[in-house]
């Protein structure tokens, strides 16, 4: 093993105790707050929106119309401007497209990017033409950068004419003189710029007016600073979770004959983990991104309550997740793979010497840390010379694992395991090794530059288990294909890999030699801080994610003061208990009771008839789609009361503190502005700043002012459901876009 | 303009190469080539069905279909009767299939009514059918030539089983890759060629174009399965319906909007077409199976006002993960699964259809012959080939379908470490590959012979695909 690994923990203790500077620091790196709005202008000819092209750089300019032939082997060199890169921001932040006259739309690869030389704020894109192309005429052509679409300028493929119409609005954009101006939108102070929502979206179970009102005072940077600090309980114990977590107790394996309805709702299910998380998710504001990135988290790490059935087996796991949220991911893949849950769940609990078991194994490598694929920096896989992926593992590999995993087990030494409880198995305390089950002889593990891709014979559990850890975590794969997954979870299904490739330098701690490789805070700090990330107004067609089942429940509840239902028991002390699952379930969610350990969507799932990622359509399904509605029915509907989530207990001799108090919103403050503008237009633009980032179309404003209309003047209520019932039951508010 | 089908091919190496991979997106493009209908071989108005039974959690089809001639039993129950897992022979349902002459054979006790479909010639059993990346000895197995990924594990058979590709995960199901390539034999359907009636993503029923309708299974009525709520008869009510339905029709050029948009309006055509609640003849036991079932022959007894002449069910019964208490769970599984079965053909009799729908089951692996513990918990481990039903009036029924196992029958021989088992427990190596059981009712779906591979990729590394078990 190199001195590296050997000095890595050492080192890392010295970064934590610098931790405060380290974060300081790495702000100003990430992302020069002005200019989030800014979109690239394609340049066109002076007169007209045909663009400005080259058939070379060599050959110069060409100024006058061009026809390019059709064909894979065509580059066409356009011009764009209006973008002010970051030091190694190149070719991999673009995408372009093309789109014919029968609307078409094709992606083009992009082989360069350069800034002209007698305008170093003018850059020559170049592009390849998509080999499906054929002679189609004129097409429409843009570049898409950070979430911002440009304009679109025309080119002609094999012809002129048989094009789309220029899009509305549409100008020439001709070679300019000097630097484009590029205008500054002060948004501070500001209520509900659209920035600022897309970034409760995407940091916290959703936007609400206090925290909007903090943020504007303050800034991302010191917020999510403050999310990330280590916050302590009564005891000064750290803690974890803004309300304490449920107190379960490992319970027999076999129900007993005495426990009832409730004592097995309480003891055998999810339940009470599900109330505790929906409380957090609505109520939990100093763990609001905690929260966020352990849910993340619990979705690339899966473990599911279907297979663990006890809720005190599975809180220690969620523990893990929460404790190593902003940690280390070398901590974090210590702790998951010895949590009793994970090991119960992919069986390595159960992986001896005699009877191994490949199940952990296979899936830390496939789904936890580096995939399938050799990947580059940037996210994107690696190709051989015959263009084919390159493998990660092989079967060799897999067995070498599933040897190091072998002898552990639940932790059922009195002398060591704190936890052990009689008669059932240990499910909080960490699993123990067994020598007697481990199997000690040699093993391969995963070969990359510079790793030592054999385990010898004869070392112990322990020792086999900690080589094979570091050989995960020094893997090249790991920054790129664990920053991918995380930006798809909080940002965008698919991110450009320039994208990727910025978050990944900071996995790996580029800038600081890699000494603080892995640190999650860090990663997911650069994630919502990313200028992709950031913006008023996000415009490339491709942007964004479905809000997931979760996210869309709380999403829309956080903005309108949730509270107990009227006539609940008074333990619920104003705040509702967080009886939402039953929503969730409806939507195919169940809170901790995914599936399979392919999660509750497949994480690579793509839209049927694209390449697009869009994981979370998985489930969004004909059987789940018209349910979303009738959510907000229930919630917002025109004369429904808006409560949810009461349990109906039968044939139960039950106590108040039994029933759950369910969920209420509160629309008292939309009222008035229902009140003071008849027109119905202060109602629909203040939801249109506070639920759409003010992204709202005039199309889809009109229709919503005219639904508004319709509701008599003197019913602000049903005024205000009506608003709220059209926006959140649009596919635009229920894309995070 | 190239055909679809050249199109797709093109477009699919190009998918595998280079830095393309992640540049590369079709956008609209691949939908509205395949929106170009090909008319040359549509069929005409003949109506044909298939509904997949996934027995979830890995049927133990050592206790389904057990020999029941000496020598066949003899080994059978040694392997299994002292830890008190064999069915006692005496009351095995006998069954005497011509394709493997002179040895008889029994059901499981439990599948009465399954055993009177046999008898009529409706039913047929695939034997020793399992994910496999080619054929496999003994030997070639422990020398270790190339086999499925993560044999043994759920998640990973379930999916191969349901993707019918074994070598890597792939996004799209047999299922949803035969719509995709049929679905211009279905007219102007109204709804999904696919109907799922369990909950979740299901990767059976996902291809490259088609995605599922997800129903509720009965009592729910065919016209209250997706329901819009909220919307009375008052003025501002229909004012919001309006604009809702607007709204839905605009900002389509943000492609994830457009595509949560296509799937509501999918859902809100699908709730309009479900317009009423046809009754059946059969009385459908209510059990869960019974209750997919009976949901299923709604949809068929509908077909024609879903202008649908091509449909695919998949229904799923969970529970068959019995590493204990084997006996008692195993038997009212079976039980339910033969009611509900039973219930379903006479109702296709009575709908003048048998002969058009196929029913046929899937599940995780087999399990293991040996047991695991004894007495009245007695359990079995996961395994991997086994042997499945078929159903149907084109079914070529009462007979047993297959390939050569090491013992030169189609029926593998039932010894732990015996020249079947791929270790040491009983964890039978397969005879027949997924891809040629799937294959074999692909073809008489209406799959050509030219998209045989499309559907199946590996198909060709296995001798034959269709293993004659239909008309």
């Amino acid at each position: 093993m190199s001195s590296e690994f050997n000095n890595r923990p050492r080192l890392r203790s010295l970064v934590l105790l610098g931790g405060l500077f380290c974060l300081a620091l790495s702000v100003s790196t990430v992302l020069a707050e002005e200019n989030i709005d800014a979109a690239p202008i394609v340049i066109s000819q002076a007169n007209s929106t045909r663009a400005l092209t080259a058939v070379s750089m060599r050959q110069g300019l060409n100024s006058t119309t061009h026809v390019f032939q059709p064909g894979a082997k065509t580059r066409i060199t356009v011009f764009i401007t209006n973008i002010e890169l970051l030091s190694d921001e190149g070719m991999t932040a673009f995408r372009a497209d093309a789109e014919d006259g029968r609307h078409y739309r094709y992606p083009l690869q992009i082989v360069s990017l350069a800034p002209t030389a007698e305008r170093k704020w003018v850059y020559a894109l170049t592009l390849k033409l998509h080999s499906g192309m054929g002679d189609v005429g004129d097409v429409l052509l843009r570049v898409n950068w950070r979430g911002m679409a440009s304009n679109r300028v025309r080119v002609a493929i094999g012809h002129e004419g048989d094009g789309l119409k220029d899009d509305e609005g549409a100008q020439p954009t001709p070679m300019p003189d000097r630097p484009p101006r590029i205008e500054q939108i002060d948004s501070v102070g500001l209520p509900f710029t659209g920035d600022r929502v897309r970034f409760m979206e995407q940091a916290t179970f959703g936007p609400n007016a206090t925290l909007e009102n903090q943020l504007r005072r303050t800034s991302y940077s010191t917020w999510i600073f403050q999310q990330m600090e280590q916050k302590r309980d009564a005891n000064n114990g750290l803690r974890f979770s803004t309300f304490p977590y449920p107190n379960l107790q490992l319970q027999p394996v076999a129900i007993p004959s005495t426990c009832d309805v409730i004592c097995q709702r309480d003891n055998y299910s999810m339940y009470p983990l599900q109330n505790w998380f929906f409380r957090e998710a609505l109520y939990g504001e100093d763990q609001q991104l905690r929260r966020r990135a352990a849910w993340a988290l619990h979705q690339i790490f899966v473990v599911s309550g279907r297979e663990t059935v006890q809720p005190s087996r599975m809180l220690p796991y969620l523990q893990v997740l929460d404790r190593h949220a902003f940690g280390n991911y070398r901590d974090l893949l210590k702790d998951i793979t010895l949590n009793p849950a994970m090991g119960n769940y992919l069986d390595m609990a159960i992986s001896t010497r005699q009877s191994p078991n490949e199940n952990y194994a296979r899936e830390i490598l496939q789904l936890f840390s580096i995939g399938l694929d050799m990947l580059n920096p940037d996210g994107t896989p690696m190709l051989d010379s015959q263009g084919n992926r390159i493998p990660t593992y092989d079967q060799a590999t897999v067995n070498g694992f599933t040897k190091v995993f072998t002898g552990w087990s639940f932790c059922e030494d009195t002398a060591v395991c704190p936890n052990r409880t009689q008669g059932t198995p240990n499910f909080k305390d960490p699993m123990l090794l067994r020598a007697a089950n481990h199997d000690q002889t040699a093993k391969q593990i995963l070969s990359y530059p510079g790793a030592v891709s054999t385990i010898p014979a004869g070392q112990t559990g322990e020792q086999d288990f900690e080589a094979a850890l570091d050989n995960i975590f020094y893997h090249p794969n790991v920054a790129p294909f664990i920053s991918k997954l995380l930006i798809q979870q909080f940002v965008t299904s698919n991110p450009t890999s320039a994208y990727v490739k910025r978050v990944a330098d900071v996995f790996n701690d580029q800038l600081g030699g890699g000494i603080d490789r892995g640190n999650l805070g860090r990663v997911i700090r650069a994630i919502l801080l990313d200028p992709e990330a950031r913006g008023n107004n996000k415009s490339d067609p491709d942007y964004g994610h479905l809000k997931e089942p979760v996210l869309f429940v709380t999403n829309v509840l956080r903005p309108f003061s949730p509270t107990a239902n009227i006539g609940a028991p008074a333990n619920c002390n104003g705040l509702s208990d967080g009886v939402i699952n039953g929503v969730t379930i409806a939507l195919d969610q169940d809170v901790f009771n995914p599936p399979s350990v392919f999660n509750y969507y497949s994480l690579d799932y793509t839209l049927p008839n694209t390449n697009l990622f869009a994981p979370e359509f998985a489930i969004l399904t004909t059987g789940t789609a018209l349910k979303r509605p009738n959510f907000i029915h229930q919630m917002f509907g025109p004369g429904t009361n808006g409560a949810t989530g009461i349990t109906i207990i039968q044939n139960q001799t039950i106590t108040q503190n039994q029933i759950p108090c369910g969920t209420r919103v509160n629309l008292t403050r939309y009222l008035t502005l229902a009140q003071s503008d008849l027109t119905g237009t202060l109602l629909v633009d203040t939801l249109n700043r506070e639920l759409m980032h003010g992204a709202m179309s005039p199309v889809v404003r009109n229709e919503i002012l005219t639904a508004v209309q319709a509701v008599a003047s003197n019913n602000p209520l049903r005024r205000t459901q009506t608003v709220i019932y059209l926006i959140t039951t649009s596919s635009q508010y229920q894309v995070l876009r | 303009m190239k055909d679809r089908r050249e199109f797709l091919k093109t477009s699919c190496r190009a998918l595998s190469m280079a830095a393309l991979a992640t540049q590369m997106r079709h956008f609209g493009l691949i939908n509205a080539l395949a929106q170009d209908k090909e008319t040359d071989n549509a069929s005409g108005g003949n109506y044909k069905a298939l509904v997949c039974v996934f027995l979830a959690g890995g049927n133990d089809s050592n206790n389904t279909v057990i020999p029941n001639y000496d020598a066949g039993y003899g080994q059978y129950a040694a392997a299994r009767q002292s830890q008190g897992l064999a069915i006692a022979r005496s009351s095995l349902l006998s069954i005497s299939p011509a394709s493997l002459s002179g040895q008889t054979y029994g059901f499981h006790p439990s599948m009465t009514d399954l055993h009177t479909l046999w008898g009529q010639n409706k039913l047929a059993v695939v034997c020793n059918v399992g994910t496999l990346m080619q054929t496999l000895t003994r030997a070639q197995y422990q020398s270790g030539a190339a086999r499925p990924m993560q044999l043994f594990s759920h998640t990973n058979q379930v999916e191969q089983f349901k993707t019918a590709i074994s070598n890597y995960s792939s996004p799209t199901g047999w299922g949803g890759r035969l719509s995709d390539r049929t679905a211009n034999q279905n007219g102007g359907a109204a709804i999904p060629m696919i109907s799922q009636l369990s909950s979740g993503a299901n990767v059976f029923a996902v291809g490259n174009n088609s995605t599922p309708l997800i129903v509720a299974p009965a009592p729910t009525p065919l016209n209250q399965l997706l329901t819009l709520n909220g919307f009375g008869t008052a003025t501002d009510d229909f004012a919001r319906r309006t604009a809702m339905n607007n709204i839905r029709q605009a900002d389509l050029n943000y492609t994830l909007t457009q595509a949560a948009s296509t799937l509501t309006q999918q859902a809100i055509n699908v709730s309009q077409q479900l317009s009423s609640d046809p009754a059946l003849t059969v009385t459908f036991p209510n059990t869960s199976l019974g209750n997919q079932l009976q949901q299923v022959a709604k949809l068929m007894k509908f077909r024609s006002q879903l202008n649908m002449s091509r449909q695919v069910f998949y229904v799923q019964l969970g529970g068959f993960d019995t590493h204990g208490n084997q006996l008692t769970n195993h038997a009212s599984l079976w039980t339910q699964v033969s009611q509900a079965l039973k219930a379903f053909y006479d109702e296709t009799v009575a709908q003048g259809i048998s002969a058009d729908v196929t029913t046929f089951t899937m599940s995780d692996f087999n399990r293991t012959l040996n047991p695991s513990g004894s007495g009245s918990g007695v359990g079995t481990d996961h395994a991997w080939g086994g042997h499945h039903l078929v159903l149907g009036g084109s079914v070529l029924g009462g007979n047993f379908y297959g390939r050569p196992t090491a013992n030169g029958t189609i029926f593998p021989t039932l010894v732990n470490a015996g020249p079947d088992d791929a270790e040491t427990r009983g964890r039978l190596i397969p005879s027949v590959s997924v891809e040629q059981y799937a294959a074999t009712l692909a073809r008489w779906f209406g799959l050509s012979q030219n998209d045989i591979p499309l559907v199946f990729p590996n198909i060709n590394s296995f001798s034959g695909s269709d293993l004659g078990f239909m008309v």
